[in-house]
């Protein structure tokens, strides 16, 4: 079959031809996959499973600890940390490492309306853009000199994927032996009836810190509002135990946890603290 | 494989046919019935381009740490129970004591776990990495764009699959980081709260919640990437991998940047520039 003769071929007649070419120069002077390619398949796959075991075998070498307490922290982590409990009192939400981006992300978009913008909004957009990279960039073109834009592309996904990492890893996650210290505090600034410092006491151990700031505490997340004058805008008792309870029922689409299982006393303690909290002076 | 002889073969020589009869007859055997030996030998002798270069084994390093995943995951299925009941005795979670008792008494159940546990984050090391090679060496471009998008799925599947294995130790950690991550996952738009709402098999975080993790993390998840990984690898074998992009003798390269074709004697270039769309028509679907 002969090709009707083209003034200039077209980007895809370009590609296919070069594939062509590819194809036959493999088989012209390629070499075959064994023994060579494969021998350092086997030496790269042999190292991986030593790294593993190796890693392994430090997790375990330094964390079985005294006394073999399977919560004992070594090089790499405990064995395990203390069961689940839903009712806690001390809340560390933290994923694992490879995921501190999208942690860290979420703390860049605090506003609550911006929120869906760090939870959903830039993965997805990156998402998109990793699977249509072979689409958006249809040249040829292979050198790397000769693609600055993907190039400084590049440079800069890893340096943001690093930098987020690297804030997700270091951020401070307010701890309950540390939030509890400043009660007095807030006794203090907020003028707190003696009647909202059980209240205050849970505030500072249930983990609302984690997601909450307040009168400087804690750290904010999921775009979880300041809580120093909340009372200021009068929700009413029954409103904070029923949000507690079930937080997207009364704020749809709330990413807040369920409560519930602390129980109707110390939810009613929560909400007489939170009431009573009208701004720091 | 009978081998002729010029003269009348020894007593020795015929039995040494009869051997390699006898030794090959299985595999004849099954190549006559599957084709499996033509498809092995292959994938095996097949050619790479000669310049291949050791960021190139970055694929085949992320499928061991995968199979290292499988293998020491189905181990762990053998003691392991999803379980958030309170075991009575202790007062401690069904699901966390089996996890206690598979590093601390279970024989070698130390290393089987620290294998899993670390294994994972390996596995997602090596296919960013991966993935890093594939950019700079523009190896997602034609006609390669279809493996890339099978890549990035595997990439996202081989995230779910540490998020929700990471629920299965049942502790504070694990606990705490999946009450986030559900929760960011409601606040989708649309299917958002469906899916946390999935997820988590009720209103709480909760047994049922570990069960679906645990059906996911251990069966869902792997049976897709397991197929993916099979397309992936298919589609290496069917197109190739490509040159290091600096290479100077890196396979189909354009005519005018090479050195002289004489250099190279043994050459064939049955493809002028112009002719290729025909030359894809000789060669249908580019197999060699
Ligand atoms: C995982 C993060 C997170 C944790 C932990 C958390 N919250 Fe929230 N909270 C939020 C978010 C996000 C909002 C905003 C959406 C909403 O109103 O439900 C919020 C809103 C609130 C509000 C304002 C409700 C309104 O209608 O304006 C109160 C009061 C509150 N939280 C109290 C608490 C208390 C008390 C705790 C601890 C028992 C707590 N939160 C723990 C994320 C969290
Ligand atoms: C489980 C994870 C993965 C496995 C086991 C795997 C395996 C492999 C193997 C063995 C190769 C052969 C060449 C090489 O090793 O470099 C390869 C090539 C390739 N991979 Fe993957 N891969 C994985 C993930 C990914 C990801 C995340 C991407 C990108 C998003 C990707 C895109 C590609 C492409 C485009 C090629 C062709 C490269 C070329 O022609 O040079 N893969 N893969």
């Amino acid at each position: 079959m002969a090709a009707i003769p083209k003034e200039k071929p077209s980007r895809i007649d370009e590609a296919r031809a070069q594939f062509a070419r590819y194809k036959a120069d493999v088989k012209a002077r390629g070499k075959p996959f064994y023994p060579y390619a494969m021998f350092h398949d086997t030496i790269m796959s042999l190292v991986v499973v030593c790294v593993i075991i190796g890693l392994a075998a430090m997790w375990k070498w330094s964390a079985w600890g005294p006394g073999h307490d399977p919560t004992h922290k070594g090089l790499l982590g405990p064995e395990v940390d203390p069961p689940a409990d839903p009712g806690t009192t001390s809340f560390v939400p933290r994923p694992d490492w490879y995921f501190y981006f999208l942690f860290y992300l979420l703390r860049i978009f605090k506003w609550p309306e911006s929120v869906f913008l760090g939870t959903i909004g830039v993965p997805t957009i990156a998402l998109i853009l990793l699977i249509g990279l072979p689409f958006l960039d249809r040249r040829r073109e292979r050198r790397l000199s000769a693609r600055p834009v993907a190039m400084v592309a590049a440079v800069l996904t890893v340096l943001s994927m690093a930098v987020l990492t690297w804030k997700g890893a270091t951020a401070n996650e307010a701890l309950a032996s540390e939030v509890i210290a400043d009660v007095p505090h807030w006794v203090q600034v907020e003028n707190l009836p003696s009647n909202a410092l059980p209240g205050a006491k849970l505030f500072a151990t249930a983990g609302c810190t984690a997601c909450h700031t307040y009168a400087g505490a804690g750290g904010s997340n999921l775009g979880a509002p300041d809580l120093t004058d909340i009372g200021t805008r009068n929700l009413g008792i029954d409103f904070q135990i029923r949000h507690l309870q079930c937080p997207s029922c009364v704020n749809p689409g709330s990413p807040m946890p369920h409560f519930a299982s602390l129980g109707n006393e110390r939810l009613h303690q929560l909400a007489v603290f939170l009431e009573a909290s009208k701004g720091a002076h | 494989m009978a081998t002729t002889y010029r003269r009348t073969p020894t007593k020795a020589e015929l039995r040494r046919q009869r051997m390699e009869e006898l030794v090959n007859y299985p595999l004849d055997w099954l190549e006559e019935r599957s084709g499996l030996v033509g498809g092995v030998r292959y994938f095996l002798f097949r050619n790479v381009p000669s310049d291949v270069n050791w960021m190139q084994t970055l694929g085949s390093a992320a499928l061991t740490a995968f199979l290292v995943q499988a293998i020491t995951g189905v181990i762990l299925a053998m003691y392991y129970t999803p379980s958030a009941s309170t075991d009575p005795a202790t007062g401690k979670p069904v699901a966390w004591e089996s996890i206690v008792n598979i590093t601390d008494h279970v024989t070698m159940g130390w290393l089987v776990r620290g294998m899993h546990k670390w294994g994972a984050s390996v596995f997602i090391i090596l296919m960013f990495l991966h993935m890093g090679r594939v950019f700079l060496f523009g190896a997602y471009k034609y006609p390669r764009e279809l493996n890339w998008i099978v890549g990035v799925l595997i990439l996202v599947m081989g995230m779910m699959e540490g998020f929700t294995g990471y629920l299965l130790p049942w502790d504070q950690t694990a606990y705490w980081a999946s009450v986030v991550g559900i929760n960011l996952n409601g606040t989708a738009p649309f299917l958002g709260p469906w899916l946390a709402q999935f997820l988590r098999g009720g209103q709480e975080i909760g047994g049922e919640t570990l069960t679906r993790f645990y059906s996911l993390h251990m069966l869902v998840i792997p049976a897709a990437i397991i197929g993916l990984i099979t397309l992936h690898l298919y589609l290496v074998i069917r197109l190739g991998v490509t040159s290091p992009p600096w290479s100077k003798e890196a396979a189909g390269m354009e005519p005018e940047e090479e050195e002289p074709v004489t250099a190279r004697p043994g050459l064939t270039r049955p493809v002028p520039r112009t002719a290729g769309g025909t030359a894809m028509q000789a060669e249908p679907g580019g197999r060699d």
